[in-house]
Formats: C-alpha cells, sequence, structure tokens
C-alpha cells in the first residue's frame, strides 16, 4: 500500500502568454461569428483553467463540448426570448395593468429560474469534471433546492436583506454538500450568524478606513469559504482545507490586478486571472487521512448544458 | 519497434494512477502497457478522444467511465500530433491557435489594426449602404414618433406656420418627402429637421433675417438633412458601432468599454459635422434649382455668426457642427462660382415679410 501524504497541494501551472493566446482567438471567432462561438469559446477557456488546475500532480479534466454548450445555448436565448418578448408585447399595450403584469412576470421569472440555474449548473458542471478519470457529480434534489430558495428568499426580504447572511450559508451548505467524487463526497458547514457577523465587521471596518479594510475583508470571507469545507471519504476518513491567505496577500493580489488590466487597456486580463489562480491555488492547503487513491467511480455523466448557459444570460455568478 | 514512453494511465475505475508505458504502433493504434499488461487502442476509433494542452497530451479511450492515459513527453507528444493530424483535419480554431501561439502579441497586434481598419473603413461603409436600403417609410415612422415628444413642449405659432409652409413649398426643395414646415415662438436662434419631412423654425432665427435669400438657405439647408436621409443614416451608423463595439469588447472590462464607448461618440461627432457641411453645400444646389441665389448661404451663416458664440478652435472637435467661420468660408467659395442676382420672387418676398410680422395671438 502507498503511503499517505498529510498535505495535499493543489497548483495552477497556467501562464498568462497561453492564456491570452487561449483568449484572443476565442474573442476573434467570437466576433468573426457575431457572437454564435461564445459557447465553444467558454468551454476552451473552462477547459484551459480545468487541464492547468493540479491536485497532488495529477490535473483536472473539463470534458463538456462546445457543441452541448451551444444547445443549451439556443435553448437558454429561446427560452429567455420568451420571456423577454411577453415582457416587451405586455409593456407596449401601454395600459397600467398591463406594464404591472410585465414586471411581475419577469421578475417571477427570473426568481423561479434562479434555484432550476443553480441545479442545473452544478449538474452539468460537476457531471462533466474528472480527477484522475474519476468523475464529479452532483446530487442534490431540485425540490429541497427550491424548498431552501422559497423559505430563506421570503425570510430575507422580510428580514430586509440581514437573513441574506444565513440564505447564502444554507444554500452553500445544500449544495456543496451535495458534491460528489466517485465513492467520496464534500461537506460545507457554514454558520449564519458567524458569516453575517464577519460581513457586518467587514463591512464597518471598510468604511471606517476609507476602503482599505476591504482587502482583510475579502480575505475572511475566501477564509471562511476554504476552511468550512471538507472532503468526506468512507470509514470516517477525511480531508480538510485550509486557507493560508493573508489581507496583505489579496491586497497585494487585487491591486496588482487592477493596475494590470486599466493599464494595459484589457490586454492584461489573461495575466490577472492567472495571478489570482495563482495566489487562490497557493493558499489553499489540504491535510488530512484519507487515501486519494481509494476513490471508486460511481457517478455518471450529465451532457446537458441550458441551466449554465442561462446563468450566464441571468448573469448568475454561482461558481465556487 | 519504437521506444516507449513514460505516462499516467487512470482506469476508470478507481482514483489509482498508475504508471504506464505508451508507443505508436503501426497500423494505427496505440499501445499501453501498464501492471504488466498490454492493450491496444485503434487511433481512428469513434470513441478515441485527444486534446493537448501546454506541454500535456490527454487521450480517453471507451465508453464511460472512459479510461485516460496522460503523456508529458515532448518527443511522443509531437509524433503522436503528427499522426492524428494527418489522419484527421486540423479544426479552424486549432490552425488559429497555433497561428496565435507562435507570437501572441504581435498576432494581437495584426488583429486589432485589422479591427481598427473595419471600424473606420469598413464599417461606416457598410452601414451607409445599409441605411439607403431601408424604405423611405422608416423615415417617416421615426419622425412621426418623434415629432410628437419633441413638439410637446413648444409653441407652435400655426398663422405663420402656414406662410412659411407657402414659402418652403415654392422653393420645392424635396423629390423624396412632403415637408411640413412648423414655426416655433422662440428666442432662440435655430431650427433642426426631423426625419421624414417635418422641419422646425424658431421665430428668433427669423427675426434676424433682413431677406428672403437666407430663409430660402435655412430651409434649403433643414431639407437636405430630410432628403438625404441624415438622421436615419446616423442611426444606422451609431447602431452599427455600438454593435460592433460591444461584440467586441463583450468580455472585457468596464473602463475598455467606455474608453471606446466615448471615442465612438467622438467620431460620430465629426461625421455629424460631415453632415452639416453636406447641407450647406447641397442646400446651396437646392437654392440654386429653386432659382435663388446662393448666396443666401453666406448671408444667413454670417447671421448665425453673429448671433451665437462659437466654440473656442481647439475644441472644435468636440461639437456636432463645423466652426460657423469655416462654414462661411466654405459656402462663399462654392457661391462665387455662380452669377450673384439680385432678382427676388416676388411671391417669396411678400411671404417673407408677412412671416417677419408676428400674429396677434400665439397658439400655445
Amino acid at each position: 500500500m502507498e503511503m499517505l501524504t498529510p498535505r495535499k497541494r493543489l497548483s495552477f501551472t497556467g501562464n498568462g502568454g497561453e492564456l491570452f493566446s487561449v483568449m484572443i482567438v476565442n474573442w476573434l471567432l467570437t466576433f468573426i461569428t457575431l457572437g454564435l462561438y461564445y459557447p465553444w469559446a467558454k468551454a476552451r477557456r473552462l477547459q484551459y483553467f480545468y487541464d492547468h488546475l493540479e491536485l497532488d500532480g495529477h490535473p483536472f479534466h473539463f470534458r463538456g463540448t462546445g457543441r452541448e454548450m451551444f444547445i443549451g445555448f439556443i435553448k437558454a436565448v429561446v427560452l429567455f426570448g420568451v420571456i423577454y418578448g411577453a415582457f416587451f408585447a405586455l409593456t407596449w399595450m401601454q395600459e397600467d395593468w398591463a406594464s404591472l403584469l410585465a414586471y411581475l412576470l419577469l421578475f417571477s421569472a427570473i426568481i423561479a429560474l434562479t434555484p432550476l440555474v443553480i441545479h442545473g449548473t452544478y449538474r452539468y458542471r460537476m457531471g462533466r469534471s474528472s480527477w484522475r478519470g474519476i468523475h464529479f457529480g452532483y446530487r442534490g434534489d431540485l425540490k429541497e433546492l427550491y424548498g431552501i430558495c422559497i423559505r430563506d428568499g421570503i425570510l430575507t426580504l422580510v428580514t430586509f436583506g440581514i437573513y441574506g447572511a444565513w440564505f447564502q450559508m444554507n444554500l452553500r451548505n445544500y449544495v456543496v454538500g451535495h458534491i460528489r467524487y466517485g465513492s467520496s463526497s464534500f461537506q460545507y458547514k457554514g454558520d449564519g450568524l458567524d458569516f453575517f457577523l464577519m460581513n457586518l465587521k467587514g463591512y464597518l471596518l471598510t468604511i471606517f478606513t476609507f476602503g482599505i479594510y476591504s482587502f482583510w475583508w475579502q480575505r475572511d470571507i475566501f477564509n471562511y469559504y476554504v476552511n468550512n469545507l471538507s472532503w468526506q471519504f468512507p470509514e470516517g476518513r477525511r480531508i480538510q482545507f485550509n486557507s493560508s491567505a493573508t489581507g496583505g496577500g489579496f491586497f497585494g493580489l487585487l491591486v496588482g490586478n487592477f493596475f494590470l488590466v486599466v493599464f494595459t487597456l484589457g490586454i492584461g486580463l489573461a495575466w490577472a486571472h492567472v495571478r489570482m489562480m495563482r495566489y487562490i491555488m497557493a493558499n489553499v492547503e489540504m491535510v488530512g487521512d484519507a487515501d486519494l487513491d481509494s476513490v471508486v467511480q460511481t457517478e455518471q455523466e450529465h451532457a446537458s448544458a441550458t441551466a449554465d448557459e442561462l446563468g450566464d444570460i441571468m448573469d448568475i455568478g454561482i461558481f465556487l | 519497434m519504437s521506444t516507449l514512453f513514460k505516462a499516467n494511465f487512470y482506469d476508470g475505475l478507481t482514483s489509482k494512477p498508475k504508471d504506464a508505458l505508451v508507443g505508436l504502433r503501426e497500423p494505427g493504434s496505440l499501445e499501453v502497457e501498464t501492471d504488466g499488461e498490454r492493450i491496444h487502442w485503434p487511433l481512428e476509433h469513434p470513441d478515441m478522444e485527444w486534446e493537448r494542452s501546454g506541454s500535456m497530451l490527454r487521450i480517453t479511450f471507451g465508453e464511460h467511465p472512459r479510461r485516460v492515459l496522460i503523456v508529458r513527453e515532448p518527443v511522443f507528444i509531437k509524433s503522436f500530433v503528427m499522426r492524428m493530424q494527418y489522419a484527421g483535419r486540423r479544426g479552424v480554431y486549432d490552425r488559429t491557435l497555433s497561428v496565435a501561439r507562435r507570437g501572441p502579441l504581435l498576432f494581437f497586434l495584426a488583429l486589432v489594426l485589422v479591427l481598427v481598419g473595419g471600424y473606420f473603413w469598413v464599417l461606416p461603409f457598410a452601414a451607409e449602404r445599409m441605411a439607403l436600403l431601408l424604405p423611405l417609410e422608416v423615415d417617416k415612422q421615426l419622425g412621426k414618433a418623434s415629432y410628437g415628444s419633441i413638439m410637446l413642449g413648444l409653441p407652435e405659432d400655426t398663422a405663420r406656420s402656414a406662410v412659411l409652409q407657402r414659402f418652403g413649398d415654392k422653393l420645392q426643395l424635396s423629390e423624396k418627402f412632403d415637408l411640413r414646415f412648423h414655426l416655433v415662438e422662440s428666442e432662440q436662434v435655430n431650427a433642426f429637421a426631423m426625419p421624414g419631412g417635418d422641419i422646425v423654425v424658431f421665430s428668433g432665427i427669423v427675426d434676424g433675417m433682413e431677406h428672403p435669400g437666407q430663409l430660402a438657405a435655412l430651409l434649403a439647408h433643414e431639407a437636405t438633412h430630410v432628403d438625404e436621409r441624415h438622421s436615419t443614416r446616423m442611426m444606422v451608423r451609431q447602431m452599427a458601432g455600438y454593435l460592433f463595439l460591444s461584440l467586441l469588447l463583450g468580455d472585457v472590462n468596464a473602463v475598455v468599454a467606455l474608453v471606446a464607448e466615448n471615442a465612438d461618440n467622438l467620431r460620430n461627432l465629426s461625421y455629424s459635422r460631415g453632415l452639416e457641411t453636406d447641407a450647406d453645400a447641397h442646400g446651396m444646389e437646392r437654392m440654386e434649382a429653386a432659382g435663388i441665389d446662393p448666396h443666401g448661404m453666406v448671408q444667413l451663416l454670417e447671421l448665425l455668426e453673429k448671433e451665437s458664440a462659437d466654440m473656442p478652435e481647439e475644441m472644435a472637435f468636440l461639437s456636432s457642427h463645423p466652426l460657423t467661420t469655416h462654414r462661411i468660408e466654405q459656402a462663399r467659395r462654392k457661391a462665387a462660382s455662380t452669377e450673384r442676382t439680385t432678382k427676388v420672387d416676388a411671391e417669396l418676398q411678400r411671404l417673407f415679410q408677412e412671416l417677419k410680422t408676428p400674429s396677434p395671438s400665439v397658439n400655445p
């Protein structure tokens, strides 16, 4: 039996020049095709990031294709076309009740679609991701997710947004808790109150320090996401994620990236992405007694990308 | 027997990586040696997928759960890729990417040059052609839609409008559109034309006029805007520019988008100045065709210069109208080629006088 190394490392091996080539070609082809190439461009970009993300020296793999994303893209565009079509048709009538109905329709459609987008995006992304030939998977239940979103959504509304911290944590606990890697699974243990107090502190201090504290606030959020994440293996074995990110580190990263992008008029975007990935991966540490070789294949592939594309149109950035 | 190369092999059953040796075997198969076993994967099999990413080659085989091979040996990667590309076709993507990778910045600069060229020369040309293909009905609808809201707060003097209408009709300024002239009670020294034929003249500019030639010049100028569909052309150009930029900058940060949008506005302003000069020149041709002395345009512009303070010359690039002094110069040059006549149509003279006397009551 292979000896276990207690510390596993994540690393990002991409470089700015290479990513830049991928991005300009994507950009060129998307432009020439009047945007129709977008799903393929997205697949290429994701593949680049997965291929250069390594755990213990082994790369991740994203098997999603532009073709299946294109199908999802078309479905999402049609769905949104219908919703917007109805919205404009109603506002066109220039009647009070019709425009009220139009906004009601638009907002309720967006709210109703959000859990579906989260569910579908995780199913697709996870179903298409693998490491060492073993697939990830998402086994969350759509009805349960709707339950959380409706209950917490209402609570967030009546508490004027305060419950939003609990909402975010419940959502993250649920979604991450249903991610599988073969026979192993993930767990997130976030607490609404902790998260709320941390954000309150970050918000107030950011105001008092004229924004300077925002980098430490960013670090707190990042650490809260990482330190509460663990990877569960059979027989109670586990791997715990730990963050070693610092406020100073985030300061250097974010300020550097800002200048990198602004002073190059956007050309430096690829290098900024790479810096970000390198920093994050260098500061996530995995400690535990589980054997990474012991995972058995259990998950199926999932090839419908509609929700993923819908999420892009609605601009829901949910992906961890 | 050719050499074997080191690789990582994942069997798709467990996450345990295995060391493997791979090599290409003719005709058309990949030999994989792992755990003392030797397997052959046919290269042309539909279940065989491969992709190269940076210094890594990934080959997967079989149905789910697929078996995966990862090779990082440059020599093997090169011969494998050559073998596969010989068999299959390379996509547009791979070809473009391989060009881009040879010199990303050079490629980028060349791209930028092509796009800038497209933006400054191809796009305006295409937009112009596109605008002229639109039916005249578009201008009329556009005018109708905006006319109501623009005139909402402006007090029109209907009695004097009718006089202005007779004056304008006599000049026969447009072949394509029925021109409707409106006189608005206002101190402003201004006039404007809407697409489709509505021309609005403020009383402030008429009050400053000394003879009918100036009014004829003003109407001819505005009629040129209508007849040559300047608004529609401008709109199509702006839309094309906006579409081009938003497609181009879809993913780029807001700062760049803002810079680009402002640059686009500057470009449109320069086009707009071109349209004004155009309306002056073609307006004078229209005057000549109607038997009016085109020097009226020069006098109209002199009136405008007297009445309004221009921007300083250094700021001229920010203006939607060219400097009046430039316009006067150009109009003089053009008018010089025609005979100066003092003959003014008696009917026009009479209408002009009637217009200059304000009506007793103003309909708001």
